[in-house]
């Protein structure tokens, strides 16, 4: 795993960056991979999480596309429902904790110090640990596949006792690889709240913070509130499996409910874990490119906040086929509905910072405003998954499949990229290829929308999730899903190829890469940012316009 | 931007054609029950609430893209806020999602209300097919996939209902309003029938119940849509329903056919004979883990044939196959199978491929160790 | 007092007056905010779960 990163500039460079030509007194960092083993650097380890997280969501990628694959036609025709089930359980589980979770820590870890006007974070070492514990946790989970009985085959939301008296033996090994990640998550969300709490530059207020801040401020308070739960519910699972405690066996007296009260009550925020960060990107590409101000900053926080405290109360949704009290389920779906409105709210805040304003199209901007949309259309069928009667047809069906996938992957995944795409002028110096990101935005919204779209009328139709063959009047659907699954994953590589372009040469960036209108802290140190940055803090001045 | 446009018109537009190509296998089904026909318009009713909005949200954002192209030199206005639009907007969803919530309470409230049913079926999940019990009747019977394995493995021509048909269907009165009572011998299962609108999960040591009332005659499929392990895509469910003569001719003809299986207890069974019923049932309730050939697939599922500890101890093996072997994925079958079906498996795994005991199991023996 | 139950209130709603903002932020304590906002809370889950629990009857 030789990582790729951006130059590093050499002593030099970096020292002009420094304000008021500081004096260097830092010993040259040790060469090779303990370089990055023991590297203490934000941006250092912020790029270690980013490659980590671009390596498993090609890993992820491929089990996506061995399922893909498999439903191209009714019958099976590759692989066993066996192996089918563990490339969906697999799928799940890297993309949620180690692709999208990762990649969102990793732009945190890059841009914010550089946002706040922050040297560093404010526990580099920790900071440090909690990224190689992720390598180790992950390389544990994907043995498993190589265990006798295979990997975990039970879906990535491990219901009880499919997860505990049913399960293959490989579970325990499945149990402490996510302990181990969730060890990390919590160390790192630790690590981003000190360090916007104590680390702003002096002026800057939490309501002057960037939205980015903001939202990983609050998603890191969900993270520490939430993988606690995780982490207790598969210890659990771990005394069912291997001390004869029955938590969840009903012949033991246990309750295979209580898994899922518990699962989803970390399950929620974990959602909301892996769009806020999306929120607080969006919400910094969208005025620096329609250059105007964002539409409603305050209502955007407060939107956030809400959005948060929410996601603590409509776990339930989850479970409308359980068999709930009828007054659990009415709280539970008020409580969903409610929801609706907060990100409402976000979505107008959007749609009126584009109106009136002057807009063009780099390639950060496509990403963003795909995220607005198909993120939209997202909501809408989680709208229409909140109403509980028609819940009990949705369930459990494609339904579903495309409405997460809408969330998450022209979502959170979006979000990312586009994110990558707005910062690597800063992190390497120089802008991404044009023509290149512009094939690899068209080809992955379109892959997207022919994988996901039609998962709507499969599910309507009745096609139930995670199975490995299907009636054949859903062959169409999965055909064209199959199409364009295909499409989405290999353009890809496009993106990989504009990263390693942009981190080699290109035109060259200045250091406000983006106009006037991208105003952040960042956009005031040099592109290529130096390995140290605001040695002395800087100043903070409230944007003019 | 435009073939963004042109897709999304496309989508939309594909998805509101028309009603009759929405009942074609691209929405959800109206059904046959009246509750599964107001879930059916509440799905209507807030999808075209989603329509409706989608189309303000996106039409404003796609005219600002096209009108204040910075391209096209427009100049970025400089407004950051105001309160009186924000409130708009949070109020009227605010509203919209209330006039949504009310009806929706209505329709979860009929849901809820199973009373004054006139039949009760228990349905039972199992790994990997449905068990029906028609309560107080006295008919209780298996439900699995009939689909050959050929046709899955593509070496037969695939029939209309693919994995949608099964050996016995759950027969039902129409017009009856009929209580469901679900629970699970193993892990979690759900019963769903599109047409019902009826989903609920089977869960181990717990019973939930539903209900149904259904309007038309006519067979109705549906599928296991809770990932229940490695044959979940291969459990459907068939509904029958039946006028309610028709119904009640079938259930007695049903429940003698039981009396006379009771009667077959107490007689004595040739060897022939319990290899027989025990050949079909092993193909429907065991092979599924312990494989056709009773290979197994360890380390989950052991094998049968040459299995020592099985052919060793006789009582031990009807032990197992009655109580099931707690913390594996062995059931118990105490109740899924009757006396002679108990007695002819036993006799089946015996003395099938090669396990050649001789051992000949009474059904008369095992009622008699039931009792106990 | 009444004018930090209002601030919440705005901030349930995600809308807020820029000069109301700045005011909150400026003269207002933190402390009271949160506990407020905690308070505020509850009674947010504790009208849904009556509304539902009356719905439910």
């Amino acid at each position: 795993m030789a990582p790729k990163v951006p130059p590093q500039p050499t002593l030099e460079q970096s020292s002009t960056a420094v304000e008021a030509g500081h004096g260097h007194a830092h010993a040259a960092p040790p060469k090779g991979i303990m370089r990055w083993l023991l590297t203490t650097n934000h941006k250092e380890i912020g790029s270690l999480y980013l490659i980590f997280s671009l390596i498993m969501f090609f890993i992820g990628g491929i089990f996506a596309l061995v399922v893909r694959a498999e439903l191209f036609q009714p019958g099976l025709n590759l692989v066993n429902p066996e192996f089918f089930n563990q490339m969906t359980t697999m799928h799940g589980l890297i993309m949620v904790f180690a692709a999208v979770m990762p990649a969102f820590t990793g732009l945190a870890n890059w841009m914010i110090p550089l946002q706040i006007g922050a040297p560093d974070m404010a526990l580099p070492r920790l900071n440090n640990f909690s990224f190689w514990l992720l390598p180790v946790a992950f390389t544990l989970l994907l043995s498993t596949l190589f265990m006798p009985g295979g990997g975990p085959n039970f879906g990535w939301t491990f219901y009880a006792p499919l997860s505990t008296t049913y399960a293959p033996p490989s579970t325990t090994f499945f149990i402490l690889a996510l302990h181990i990640a969730g060890v990390s998550s919590i160390l790192g969300a630790i690590n981003i709240i000190a360090t916007i709490l104590n680390m702003r530059a002096p002026g800057m207020r939490m309501m002057d913070m960037p939205l980015f801040v903001w939202t990983w401020l609050i998603t890191a308070f969900l993270l520490i509130a939430v993988m606690p739960v995780l982490a207790g519910v598969i210890t659990m699972m771990l005394m069912d499996i291997n001390f004869g405690t029955s938590f969840f066996n009903a012949a033991g007296g246990g309750d295979p409910v209580l898994f899922q009260h518990l699962f989803w009550f970390f399950g929620h925020p974990e959602v909301y874990i892996m769009i806020l960060p999306a929120f607080g990107i969006v919400s910094a590409i969208i005025p620096a490119f329609a250059r105007k101000r964002l539409f409603g900053y305050a209502s955007m926080v407060y939107a956030t906040s809400a959005i948060a405290l929410l996601s603590f109360l409509v776990w339930g949704h989850h479970m409308f086929a359980v068999g709930m009290p009828l007054a659990g389920q009415l709280f539970f779906m008020y409580s969903t509905m409610l929801i609706a409105v907060p990100t409402g709210v976000k979505v107008f805040n959007w749609v009126t910072t584009l109106f009136r304003g002057s807009i063009s199209f780099e390639p950060p901007m496509l990403f963003a405003l795909a995220f607005v949309v198909l993120f939209t259309i997202g909501g809408f069928s989680g709208l229409m998954l909140a109403i509980a009667p028609a819940d009990f047809q949705y369930h459990d069906t494609y339904f579903v499949v495309a409405h997460f996938h809408y969330v998450l992957v022209p979502g959170a995944v979006f979000s990312i990229m586009a994110g990558v795409y707005f910062w690597l002028p800063k992190w390497t110096g120089h802008y991404p290829h044009l023509r290149l990101s512009q094939w690899h935005f068209w080809l992955s919204v379109i892959g997207v929308n022919l994988t996901f779209f039609p998962m709507h009328f499969a599910g309507l139709a009745g096609m139930p999730r995670r199975i490995p063959d299907y009636a054949l009047q859903f062959a169409d659907f999965n055909l064209v899903s199959t199409v364009g699954a295909f499409m989405f994953g290999f353009s890809q590589l496009l993106f990989v190829a504009v990263v390693v372009l942009c981190v080699r040469g290109g035109k060259k960036a200045p250091a406000q890469a983006w106009g006037e209108y991208a105003d952040d802290l960042e956009w005031t140190v040099p592109s290529p940012a130096p390995l140290h940055t605001f040695e002395t803090p800087p100043t903070f001045q409230r944007p003019a316009h | 931007m435009r073939t963004l446009l042109v897709w999304l018109a496309g989508g939309l537009s594909l998805v509101g054609s028309s009603q009759a190509a929405l009942a074609s296998g691209w929405n959800m089904p109206v059904g046959v029950t009246d509750l599964s026909r107001e879930i059916y318009t509440l799905h209507m009713a807030i999808f075209w609430i989603c329509v409706v909005i989608g189309v303000i949200v996106f039409g404003v954002m796609f005219y600002s893209l096209i009108r204040y192209r910075h391209s096209k030199g427009a100049k970025a206005a400089n407004f950051h806020e105001n309160t009186t639009v924000e409130i708009l907007w949070t109020a009227v969803p605010l509203l919209i999602l209330i006039g949504m919530a009310v009806p929706a309470t209505a329709t979860l409230q009929k849901i809820y209300d199973p009373s004054d049913a006139e039949l009760d079926v228990m349905i039972t999940g199992q790994q990997w097919r449905w068990r029906y019990e028609y309560l107080g009747e006295d008919v209780a019977f298996n439900s699995n996939m009939s689909t050959p394995r050929a046709q899955i493995r593509g070496e037969e021509e695939r029939g209309e209902n693919y994995l949608l048909e099964v050996d016995e269907p759950l027969v039902l009165p129409i017009n009856r309003k009929v209580r469901f009572l679900f629970t699970s011998d193993d892990v979690i299962h759900a019963w769903w029938v599109p047409d019902f609108a009826v989903k609920q999960d089977t869960i181990p040591g717990f019973i939930t119940e539903n209900w149904v009332n259904i309007n038309e005659p006519g067979i109705y499929r549906g599928q296991c849509a809770e990932l229940c392990g490695v044959d979940h895509g291969f459990m459907p469910i068939v509904v029958h329903a039946m006028e309610e003569d028709d119904f009640d001719t079938w259930l007695a003809e049903r429940q003698e056919a039981a009396a006379e299986e009771a009667l077959g207890v107490d007689r004595e069974w040739e060897m022939d004979e319990l290899m027989e019923r025990g050949e079909s049932v092993y193909g429907s309730i065991c092979s599924s883990c312990h494989q056709p050939e009773g290979q197994g697939s360890p380390p989950a599922f052991p094998a049968l044939a040459g299995n020592e500890e099985m052919l060793a101890d006789i009582e031990w093996h009807k032990d197992t196959i009655i109580n099931g072997v707690s913390g594996t994925a062995m059931p118990s079958f105490r109740t899924t199978l009757n006396p002679v079906e108990l007695a002819a498996v036993i006799t089946y795994t015996r003395n099938a491929w090669g396990n050649d005991t001789g051992d000949a199991v009474q059904p008369s023996e095992i009622a008699e160790r039931l009792e106990r | 007092m009444w004018g930090v139950i209002k601030s919440v209130l705005a901030a349930f709603l995600g809308v807020q007056k820029d000069q109301q903002r700045r005011a909150d932020f400026e003269h207002g304590s933190a402390a009271a905010f949160i506990v407020v906002g905690v308070v505020m809370t509850a009674v947010l889950v504790g009208v849904i779960a009556m509304v539902a629990i009356l719905a439910a009857r």
